[in-house]
């Protein structure tokens, strides 16, 4: 009798017409021709084809997002290629400004390191402590390598995390999408059962590092454990300590961003070791979007915890009809869900109250700022990739 | 429509918003923020403040106040000197220099100037005040006890001696 009780399986409810899709998408139009239409920014005429072909890129994306109601696999192609095409534009980069992809001392007291976002939770206690941030970069805006200081980096990151909290993850980490792609690339995992407490690694990991920055006035994540170094840049091997880190970072990308994601169809990097990423865990609890279970149309089938690429979902979780802190936003688990019974949700609101409402406002959201922070990097990638062929 | 669901929906509307004013006026006032914070890149990197500057001829030489590790930083404590103009210094550089003003000069450093600025260069300290550690053909292992070349200046780093 019970299923009697639960309500009858629906259509998927957001596979619009396609004039509506448009209309939904027009926003996003303006709002790339905003980002990639003023002529001031791109200099030549390989960044100009190459901003175009990523407006077009993210329009059509969110218009498929629109059209099919689905999310993550449109998502997934974006966040994939602003994976891949990252470190093309970096490596090309730091290359012909300084000729070689480890950090040179001499760049270091420059303070022409570029900063990325992930020693943030790194410099929080030794600025709070000493006033000082341990990370040889530029403070000012303009500052560092290529005009983007520690300044920049934090105020997009800030600006990033209160719109969207951890689906800053998902919508512009620009490390995440490699193993996004490699884990796309099998069609079934050799590796399926994962135990769970794996999940508290990276709160592990990040107190670990933020402990050891404050003790070792250095960002220790960086400078010993980032698997991305390998595919950026490096702490120029000067002594046997130098080649022991780059090591380790060769290493951990060639185990956390390849082999894993390969075995298990999961982001095994932001699942289970990266700190930021669990830093960044926190600031899902200050944000308003969210994803929640409506218990009255979940028959537990495992589906959605099977779909989570980092096992955000738990038995507990899903009986308690929300996710875990650490969701990133993907969207997959609410794709996967054959009943609609795993949904957005805005924050105060009824959790079966018009679910496609807290979705598309998310998704505005959401992707104005992959527009906005990962478009650029997709379209300096592309722009290299220009330079080469032209 | 319940209070709560209000709130949500006119929270949700701002985050909305956040989005859009992000890139012309959200960034930039969090960035601006960040810097009126009034902190400063850790001085192992930066080298410290500038003391005083000497002129020798027509290059001077740059005295950056003494640095210290904190805690547990692997590094000594050291002083910071630049040579400036590069294009000014002589081939062979052999200066005595007094870092703390005293009058009396507190280490010879030595080291040539190749006219190849990718070149490696190599340093040579001897300390004429037993505050500082002698040096013998540095290059730039540690941040504390080096040589390089950075952009239109020679810095080399001597390290102090341990109390």
């Amino acid at each position: 009798m019970a299923t009697d009780t639960q309500p009858p399986r629906l259509a998927r409810p957001a596979t619009r017409t396609m004039g509506r899709s448009v209309l939904l998408t027009l926003p996003i139009v303006l709002w790339s021709f905003l980002m990639f239409g003023n002529p001031s920014v791109h200099q030549d005429l390989q960044a100009h084809i190459a901003g175009a072909m990523t407006a077009v890129f993210m329009i059509v994306l969110f218009f498929m997002m629109m059209k099919t109601g689905t999310t993550y696999r449109w998502r997934r192609w974006f966040f994939v290629s602003l994976g891949l095409l990252f470190p093309i534009g970096f490596i090309h980069n730091v290359i012909a400004m300084r000729g070689t992809m480890g950090i040179p001392v001499e760049e270091m007291i420059a303070g022409r390191t570029p900063f990325c976002f992930m020693p943030i939770p790194l410099l929080i206690l030794p600025a709070a402590f000493t006033r000082t941030l341990v990370f040889p970069g530029s403070i000012l805006p303009n500052g560092g390598m290529s005009g983007s200081g520690i300044a920049a980096m934090v105020g997009l990151w800030l600006a990033i995390t209160l719109v969207i909290g951890k689906g800053w993850c998902s919508y512009a980490c620009f490390f995440g999408g490699i193993e996004e792609g490699i884990a796309a690339v099998p069609k079934r995992a050799k590796i399926r059962k994962i135990d769970p407490r794996w999940r508290y690694l990276p709160w592990a990991v990040l107190l670990a590092m933020v402990l050891l920055s404050l003790a070792l006035f250095e960002p220790a994540y960086c400078m010993w454990l980032c698997p991305f170094k390998a595919v950026s840049e490096y702490v120029a091997a000067r002594n046997t300590v130098g080649l022991i880190q780059n090591g380790i970072f060769v290493l951990l990308f060639a185990g956390l961003v390849i082999a894993l994601p390969l075995l298990t169809k999961k982001r095994t990097q932001c699942s289970f070791f990266c700190p930021f990423g669990a830093f960044q865990s926190i600031f899902n609890k200050t944000s308003i979007f969210e994803v929640k279970i409506d218990q009255s149309r979940c028959k537990p089938c495992v589906l959605c915890q099977n779909a989570c690429p980092n096992m955000s979902l738990s038995k507990e979780s899903v009986a308690r009809g929300e996710a875990l802190m650490s969701c990133m936003k993907c969207g997959a688990c609410v794709d996967a869900c054959p009943r609609q019974a795993v949904v957005w949700h805005i924050k105060g609101t009824d959790v079966a109250w018009k679910p496609e409402r807290a979705r598309l406002m998310f998704l505005y959201a959401a992707w104005a700022m992959a527009v906005m922070f990962g478009g650029s990097i997709i379209a300096q990638g592309i722009a290299t990739i220009l330079h080469f062929l032209a | 429509m319940r209070l709560r669901a209000k709130l949500g929906y006119t929270a949700a509307g701002l985050t909305v918003l956040a989005a859009l004013l992000t890139p012309f006026l959200l960034y930039g006032l969090i960035a601006k923020g960040f810097v009126g914070l009034g902190l400063h890149v850790d001085e192992m990197y930066s080298g410290g403040p500038k003391l005083r500057s000497v002129q020798k001829g027509d290059y001077s030489i740059t005295i950056h106040r003494a640095v210290y590790p904190h805690l547990l930083q692997s590094e000594n404590s050291f002083v910071q000197l630049d040579w400036s103009p590069v294009s000014a210094l002589p081939a062979h550089v052999s200066d005595a220099v007094d870092i703390d003003g005293d009058g009396q000069p507190d280490v010879r450093v030595s080291f040539d100037v190749p006219s190849d600025p990718k070149a490696q260069l190599r340093v040579n300290v001897e300390p004429l005040n037993p505050r500082y550690q002698a040096m013998r053909d540095v290059e730039k292992g540690r941040f504390s006890r080096l040589i390089v070349r950075v952009d239109n200046a020679i810095l080399v780093r001597v390290p102090l001696a341990k109390p």
